[in-house]
């Protein structure tokens, strides 16, 4: 009795949530888009909503912003459609990555997928796209495994950590060029996917520019603390520290540095958490000089006014959803570029028909100008599906924002190097 | 009339996917099988023979990596391999038991905790098992004798199959000896020990038999997400989570997990469906709320209400 | 470098064993195991929060408050909650804490936002050069006041009428209602210091680590470790539990491997309860 209770219960649970779901409507264009948007990665999540939700209704709406489909409203191609996006909430687990896209594809009959910012997240989450023969175009996750499963289906904005990681020692390279000594570098990372995936490029490409590693130091993110960890560090006195965190920890290693006296020549960090919206609020004057490697800056538009114009949007776009404006970031600039992508492909299309998208986005060309970011442009290559024209660049904050310093072409301030000794 | 309710969910469960075609229901019921499976073997353990133990998930951990690591080194069938993690498992849990039923508890229950948060980072670290970045399996090659399926159908009968499998194991060992010891050694162990039970000796048959159908289901996990990484089957919450199923559902009762699973699972996708998409964890307030509730009013789980329900319809007979 | 990972590591060993002290406390009187004290430890960084960013009040001026606040909680909690399931089996009270916590860290997250907020410049900032060991103030400051409130709460326990009545009800609640103690006080008693502790902890934290609604999570499981390593129900035993997890997983850190230290401090407590099956101070 009871399990025939709990069964009927459960085909309620499900069928209520099949009558949500529209057939839908010429109307409208419904994008489902996943992303961690509770648990430890909710803040990083939130932004991304906000930044999708932007792009969205720059689309649906008639506004003098030069981005892809900004003017006029809806999509032209398919009778002025609205765009509609349809977020899930993955809570960082990728069997629940998995589900939700293929709710949202089978429940919701989106006609994409955006998602899934964890590397492991869009691993389960665009196999449950593929399977099911849905276009799904990640703008977030920069690990390079994810491109080589040579799946249909699949699209990335993004560069990946293999040419952020390359980046980083031709930079040095640079630096060394303009008579800056260093000798070594020492690894700092927090050990899941991410920053293992980041050091063991890093490492390559360390052997490959002949720079010794003299400490090669992973760290649990979880950690309380980190003391014991940048003891190491600091033991090992490196001239260049690389560092891969997450926000929690790349505030608290910053801290604890400070604390325990460990000043290399300079901090080249891996975006994620040093770029993250909290990082330099949360430490003022202790955040100065830290280089990280980024696919955006605000300071990009010193030479792209579009990156200062959106980002006032994005600002009053905050203001209203959360009561604080927030200033765009790498993570949320890309996944409104992600967004227009998308949104750009499906008009060409001129159809919500699956098939026609994918062919559509496989002969995506944008032209750099018209995107926030400092790339050449988006176009996939015809077997990976990674964008070909994606670059990246190296920012530093400089009394509290985040300046472009190279590329030199499109620095808008000198590198400061080194370090200042702390509390100076 | 219990044997006629017992038939109308095993025809119910076999129709559910015939007649529920979409992906999503059918992984909603997958996921409400696994959680029984997973909550019907931690019940065995913890709810026949009163041994708590909060580290199920190095069980899952070791049946998922175990046949993913012989199918991507040695290409060993995933079903060879299924049988291999779950040896390993039992073998693993007989030398967890040995030493750490000596604790009793809350000591035990920490203990298996410690053991899973080692399991979590010795294999995260451990480069041959793919570390932090995880293994991925093929996706192409679907079909029976590769454990792979191209759409859920598969993938449900699989998982229905190691249920029923499971739930008859464990139905026949409580009503045998063993279910007569184990309870003697919940209730009162030094008075067990006394009567001659040997005691250790069946607490370690239950850790061995809960963990091997543990680690079964950590195999179909990996085979059917096709993607594994230590945060996925190793972590903490799995643990936890096993055991809600169970507790909520009605620990030491057969038919417990399996209502625990057919009302969380669903209870949280919907919670999650209808709350999740606005980023401010609504859902989880509410699935919160939920389990004090259920802890408050209905201490020794959802069977409760069943049995209510039962003795109410028996009695205006 | 042994001697500036043993300081680290004692510093925040004691924040540990505040934290556990008042996990050990709930246990010790009623046997249950608070689930939701690093919920508990959240909220009281959050107040620290709120009152420094609205009302400009340093964290250690009000710690009061917050001990305050938080024995208010801890008594709410136990009449509205705990006092329902003081009955039902050991699982089940389990899970009423457990459900407790996942409501209350996204409760924290529905109504403050995720976002990670640090308090910024308190009394107790810089740090402290000493012989080649450096010290933060923050940090020395936590481990002080973690070290007085511990011994405070010994001191209560052991030494004081009130202290007593709670040894008396944990011993034998029977034997305590029949001298006059009224257990069900005792117990709302215990909630209420139990959470008060947690509350002095989340102050001190809060100058020198930030705030967002899953900080509890990580300071909990280590202090359920300190607390079954030191042996359930006893303060002295949380106490050394705290400071040896800080310790060992200080020193594992510098001299083994950073990504594992956490590995030491689970094989400690396994090392410790298969030698003592009731840790080291636990009532054998």
């Amino acid at each position: 009795m009871s399990r025939r209770l709990a069964l009927t219960l459960a085909v309620l649970a499900v069928s209520l949530v099949s009558s949500r779901a529209p057939a839908a409507p010429p109307a409208e264009v419904v994008i489902g888009a996943v992303y961690p948007l509770s648990g430890n990665l909710a803040k990083v999540g939130n932004d991304i909503k906000d930044a999708i939700e932007l792009a969205a209704e720059l689309v649906n709406d008639d506004v003098d912003v030069p981005v892809p489909l900004g003017k006029g409203k809806g999509l032209p191609n398919l009778g002025g459609a609205k765009v509609r996006v349809v977020f899930a909430d993955h809570q960082s687990s990728p069997e629940k990555g998995l589900s939700e896209a293929e709710r949202l594809i089978s429940q919701e009959r989106v006609v994409a997928v955006m998602g899934s910012y964890n590397s492991n997240v869009t691993a389960t989450a665009s196999q449950a796209a593929e399977r099911l023969k849905t276009p799904f175009l990640n703008a977030d996750s920069t690990s390079p495994l994810l491109t080589s499963r040579g799946f249909r289906w699949f699209f990335r904005t993004t560069p990946t950590d293999d040419e952020f990681s390359e980046n980083f020692f031709k930079f040095l390279g640079e630096m060394k060029k303009r008579g800056k000594t260093i000798k070594n570098v020492a690894l700092f990372y927090e050990n899941t996917l991410f920053g293992t995936d980041v050091s063991k490029f890093e490492k390559k490409y360390a052997q490959q520019y002949g720079y010794p590693i003299v400490a090669d130091v992973a760290y649990d993110a979880k950690s309380t603390n980190l003391n014991a960890e940048i003891q190491r560090l600091k033991a090992a006195s490196p001239d260049v520290l690389l560092q891969a965190s997450y926000t929690n920890d790349a505030i608290l290693s910053t801290k604890t540095m400070k604390e325990l006296d460990f000043r290399p020549q300079a901090i080249l960090a891996m975006d994620a958490g040093h770029v993250s919206s909290e990082y330099v609020p949360s430490l003022g004057k202790d955040a100065e000089s830290v280089l990280s490697r980024e696919v955006w800056a605000l300071g990009l538009g010193a030479k792209k006014p579009i990156v200062r114009q959106v980002n006032e949007l994005f600002r009053k776009k905050t203001q209203a959803a959360r009561g604080q404006p927030i200033d765009m970031d790498g993570t949320s600039a890309r996944a409104f570029v992600g967004m227009l992508v998308l949104a750009d492909a499906i008009n060409r299309a001129g159809s919500t028909d699956a098939e026609k998208i994918r062919a559509a986005l496989e002969s995506t060309d944008l032209p750099g100008d018209s995107l926030i970011m400092p790339w050449r442009g988006v176009k996939f290559d015809p077997k990976t599906h990674q964008n070909t024209l994606g670059s990246g660049i190296l920012v530093q904050i400089q009394d509290g924002k985040y300046v472009v310093v190279y590329p030199f072409d499109l620095a808008a301030a000198e590198v400061r190097w080194p370090l200042a000794t702390w509390g100076k | 009339m219990k044997i006629g309710i017992a038939a109308a969910v095993v025809v119910a469960v076999l129709l559910y996917p015939l007649v529920l075609r979409g992906p999503y229901p059918q992984h909603l019921m997958i996921l409400v099988l696994l959680n029984a499976l997973l909550g019907t073997a931690w019940n065995i353990l913890g709810g026949f023979a009163g041994q708590i133990s909060l580290g199920q998930a190095t069980f899952f951990g070791a049946g998922a990596y175990t046949s993913t690591l012989l199918f991507q080194h040695a290409g060993v069938s995933p079903w060879v391999g299924l049988v291999a993690g779950a040896a390993l498992a039992a073998a693993l849990a007989l030398a967890i038991g040995y030493p750490c039923f000596r604790l009793s508890g809350h000591y035990f229950a920490i203990a298996t905790i410690a053991i899973g948060e080692i399991a979590g980072i010795a294999v995260t670290n451990w480069e041959f098992a793919g570390g932090a970045v995880g293994l991925f399996l093929p996706v192409e090659g679907e079909g029976m004798a590769a454990f792979k399926f191209g759409d859920k159908l598969g993938y449900y009968y699989v998982v229905a199959a190691f249920l029923a499998l499971s739930v008859a194991l464990a139905a026949w060992l409580r009503r045998g000896r063993a279910g007569y010891y184990w309870r003697a050694i919940r209730e009162d162990q030094a008075a067990a020990r006394s009567v001659g039970v040997p005691a250790l000796r069946y607490k370690q048959l239950a850790i061995a038999i809960s963990a091997a159908l543990t680690a079964m289901a950590g195999t179909f996990y990996a085979q059917y997400l096709l993607f594994i990484d230590p945060p996925s089957v190793l972590p903490l919450s799995l643990s936890i989570q096993i055991c809600l199923v169970a507790v909520l559902g009605g620990a030491g009762t057969l038919v417990g997990p399996l209502l625990g699973a057919a009302v969380l699972v669903p209870l949280s996708a919907a919670t999650s469906v209808a709350l999740g998409g606005s980023g401010r964890s609504l859902d989880l307030v509410v699935y919160g709320a939920l389990i004090m509730v259920i802890a408050v009013f209905e201490p020794s789980g959802l069977v409760g209400i069943a049995r209510r329900l039962r003795s109410r319809i028996s009695t205006q007979r | 470098m042994i001697a500036q990972a043993l300081v680290s590591g004692l510093l925040i060993g004691f924040v540990f064993a505040l934290i556990a002290a008042g996990l050990t406390l709930i246990f010790g009187v009623m046997e249950i195991v608070n689930f939701a004290h690093g919920e508990f430890l959240m909220l009281s960084m959050y107040l620290s929060y709120f009152l420094h960013a609205g009302l400009g009040w340093d964290p250690i001026a009000a710690l009061p408050v917050n001990a305050i606040a938080l024995f208010a909680l801890g008594v709410i909690v136990y009449y509205a909650l705990i006092r329902r399931v003081l009955r039902a089996p050991m699982l089940a009270q389990v899970f009423a804490t457990f459900g407790l916590g996942v409501f209350l860290q996204n409760a924290a997250q529905f109504l403050w936002r995720p976002d990670f907020r640090t308090l910024g410049n308190t009394w107790v900032t810089g740090r402290i050069a000493l012989a080649g060991v450096y010290v933060s103030g923050p940090q020395l400051a936590a481990a002080g006041g973690a070290v007085v409130t511990t011994a405070g709460l010994w001191w209560l326990l052991s030494r004081t009428e009130i202290g007593r009545a709670l040894l008396a009800t944990a011993e034998d609640r029977q034997a305590a209602s029949l001298m006059g103690i009224n257990p069900d006080r005792m117990f709302a008693l215990a909630w209420g210091l139990g959470a008060a502790c947690v509350g002095v902890a989340g102050a001190l934290l809060s100058t020198f680590y930030y705030v967002f609604p899953q900080v509890g999570g990580v300071f909990a499981l280590i202090a359920f470790v300190a607390v079954a390593l030191g042996g359930f129900g006893s303060v002295v035993g949380a106490f050394a539990g705290g400071v040896l997890i800080g310790v060992v997983e200080s020193l594992a850190g510098v001299f083994i491997a950073p990504a594992v230290k956490n590995v030491f401090v689970f094989a400690i407590y396994l090392v410790v309860v298969l030698l003592r099956p009731r840790g080291l101070f636990g009532k054998l």
